[in-house]
């Protein structure tokens, strides 16, 4: 934890020019803030916690769904990802391919990505969304400085998905 | 033979910070809005016709730059979802899963009507 940290400021720290110059543009729905979602889940679900899988980097997460934060967003090729699916599972929110239709960021409990470790490991973080990473990518490109332990979890696998009691 | 031909339709308003990594993200138009923000926006939406592999040329408009290294899911990435990650490392061994990499060299400009073509050689 403290070796991430302290890896993680020295690169964020090495690229301030980037948040000046070309500050990403928030869209006025997002919570762009470090997500705090609650560990209690809404009336109707229950919560899971998601931990790294092999080669896997963050976490772990905890997934609480409600009546507003209900989708699981499967942003993957070929449909619901059976992570994605296993969360849904779990927690009683509703699977949701990203690919087929549009949904609101405040609408989203868990982003499920199958990213190599590029582009969409930071979109999703950077929209205030938690992410689940089915590839074991550490974070690297310029969406770095949004991604944390705290909001990202990756190389995760069905079996790294357990119910909270 | 060419592989996969695209042609760029929009430039998301976050591309330009991966470029200056020397990076260039394409999505297709069928991505999410949220991921159309980090690239070049193309239109092809058919699966490439062979595997991308190293040696296979990248020509983006009038360049062409030979392909060093291919993630273990970057032609995944590329037939399901219209999505690339070129990277202009010089890396024999891609960094990431994802990446596609080419030569060191300067990222070229590109704009809507540009031309992504990946062909053997």
């Amino acid at each position: 934890m403290g070796l991430w940290d302290s890896m993680k400021k020295a690169l964020v720290g090495s690229a301030p020019e980037q948040t000046t110059t070309a500050k990403p543009a928030s869209s006025p729905e997002s919570n762009n803030q470090p997500v705090a979602p609650s560990a209690q889940p809404g009336e109707g679900f229950k919560a899971c916690r998601i931990e790294q899988g092999t080669k896997g980097w963050g976490g772990p997460l905890v997934i609480a769904p409600n009546k507003t934060r209900r989708l699981v967003y499967s942003v993957t090729g070929g449909g619901i990802h059976p992570v994605a699916q296993k969360i849904a599972e779990l927690t009683g929110a509703e699977p949701f391919d990203g690919f087929k239709s549009k949904a609101d960021f405040s609408e989203i409990a868990v982003a499920v990505i199958d990213c190599g470790g590029t582009a969409r490991v930071g979109v999703y973080p950077m929209k205030g969304v938690l992410t689940v990473d089915v590839h074991g990518a550490t974070p690297s490109g310029p969406l770095m400085k949004y991604i944390n332990e705290q909001n990202f979890v990756s190389g995760v696998k069905p079996e790294n998905v357990h119910p909270v009691e | 033979m060419t592989k996969y031909q695209a042609t760029i339709q929009s430039v998301g308003e976050l591309a330009g910070e991966f470029i200056a990594e020397g990076i260039l993200v394409f999505f297709a138009t069928n991505a999410p809005e949220e991921l159309q923000e980090t690239a070049l926006v193309h239109d092809c939406t058919s699966e490439p016709a062979a595997p991308v592999q190293p040696g296979d040329f990248v020509r983006l408009d009038q360049h062409a730059y030979e392909v060093l290294a291919v993630g273990k899911v970057a032609n995944e990435n590329l037939k399901n979802l219209g999505h690339l990650v070129l990277k202009f490392n010089g890396l024999k061994e891609p960094e990431m899963d994802g990446d596609v990499t080419l030569p060191a060299v300067p990222v070229p400009d590109l704009g809507p009507g540009s031309t992504l073509i990946i062909e053997d050689r």
